[in-house]
């Protein structure tokens, strides 16, 4: 009996999330400026060194355990958001390349196809990465490497940044400004 | 003939009836090249009910007989589901060639880790229905929803986090797909447990009306083009992009 009332509250579950979904299909990105407005800067350079394990050991070293643990924690909990902010920007991103890869234009729909990529690596590496780094906040022991992160950012930044400058002349530079 | 009889009868014919208006749709917009599986499974459930509806209505047709009948339609149907479940996945895996190397996999343990708990289920919790055949048919029935319901859920969770946008059509026939299926999942657990009261019936002929307006919908819309104007681009810019297209590729 157990296992019917668990399907059929996963059944009711689900239905609830489709309905939900089929509603919220409406929310699209009508401008550039539209984009613009929700992307969220993220500092690239302050993740490496968040996540940077030569700074990392610096720190074991040079203050007590007790410290550390807190200080350590109280970083890799920035290392989160920052890595959410990165994926909520992927997410963005990825509406873009997707209007780009519509052009009928080859170049810029090839850029578009591009950039797609980039942004659901980058969405699939962030979940991975948040994963693991809730691990290290629970087991602060493990070792951890989400470096290829900033380095998929990086990547999917700078075809932003170009993708931007072959569309819209004037208004790719904000883009690049905001990333 | 009593209201409830008049809406049983609604709900029983009026869904293939507009299924039979979902196939001109198709053929009309040339949708059975793109969605073969689903143009096949909408051409089967109109033959099927033509069918049972005339069986229903002989005198010369057993109830067994038409319990067989229904079952063996029953079987094709959900098979046929699988099928439109994996065209959608085609669909969207040719959309972003990215997941190819990321989704795929986690389809294929998804799939497993499912079919492992509805067979689990199916083993371990059997049903409680003295009619063999019909045991077998909600059993099996609660098995196939519990995989396809599961399934699209994956697939609908995780294109919602990677943030990936659905063709409309696509997207249509997957809302209906799981909708169905989310509804014939709380019943068939239901059905195999306890012995429910006929008007359950309406629910699920009422989900299934619902959901064949939703695919005529979404069929017959157009599909949502991009907001963004794109303009002509220098021919600088254009040989930037190719080199770094190019660096791209080699990486």
């Amino acid at each position: 009996m157990i296992s019917t009332l668990v399907l059929v509250v996963f059944g009711l579950l689900a239905l609830l999330f489709l309905i939900r979904l089929a509603k919220g299909r409406s929310s699209t990105i009508n401008s550039l400026d539209d984009l613009t407005e929700r992307l969220r800067p993220v500092d690239v350079e302050a993740f490496r060194n968040l996540v940077d394990p030569d700074e990392e050991e610096f720190l074991r070293t040079s203050l007590p355990p007790t410290e550390f643990r807190a200080i350590h924690r109280e970083r890799l909990h920035a290392a989160v958001d920052y890595i959410s902010c990165a994926a909520q920007n992927a997410a963005v991103l990825l509406r873009l390349g997707e209007a780009a890869r519509q052009s009928p234009d080859p170049a810029i729909a090839e850029a578009g196809e591009t950039l797609v990529d980039s942004a659901i690596r980058l969405r699939l590496y962030a979940f991975h990465a948040m994963g693991r780094i809730y691990l290290g906040i629970l087991l602060p022991g493990v070792r951890l490497s989400p470096v290829s992160i900033a380095e998929s950012y990086e990547r999917m930044t700078g075809l932003v940044i170009q993708l931007g400058r072959l569309q819209y002349p004037a208004t790719g530079a904000r883009v690049a400004a905001v990333l | 003939m009593t209201l409830l009889g008049m809406v049983w009868y609604y709900l029983w014919i009026a869904p293939y009836v507009l299924q039979g208006v979902l196939l001109l749709v198709m053929v009309r917009r040339r949708f059975y090249r793109q969605f073969p599986v689903f143009f096949a499974y909408t051409a089967f459930e109109v033959c099927q009910f033509v069918v049972l509806f005339a069986m229903d209505h002989s005198a010369a047709v057993s109830a067994e007989e038409y319990v067989h009948a229904y079952g063996w339609a029953l079987a094709v149907s959900t098979a046929l589901r699988f099928g439109i479940l994996h065209e959608i996945l085609a669909h969207l895996f040719r959309d972003y060639a990215a997941l190819g190397h990321f989704g795929k996999p986690i389809f294929r343990a998804a799939t497993v880790a499912l079919l492992f708990a509805a067979l689990a289920l199916a083993v371990y919790t059997g049903g409680n229905n003295a009619n063999g055949v019909m045991l077998a048919v909600h059993v099996a029935d609660r098995t196939a929803s519990i995989l396809q319901c599961g399934l699209l859920m994956c697939l609908f969770l995780f294109s919602t986090y990677l943030g990936l946008s659905w063709r409309n059509h696509v997207f249509g026939i997957a809302l209906g797909v799981g909708i169905f299926a989310s509804v014939e999942l709380i019943v068939s657990a239901m059905r195999a447990q306890i012995t429910l009261p006929y008007f359950v019936d309406f629910l699920t002929m009422g989900t299934y009306h619902c959901c064949v307006l939703l695919w005529i919908f979404y069929l017959w819309a157009p599909e949502r083009s991009t907001q963004f104007t794109l303009r002509v681009l220098p021919e600088t810019d254009l040989e930037i992009w190719n080199q770094e297209l190019q660096r791209l590729l080699h990486q």
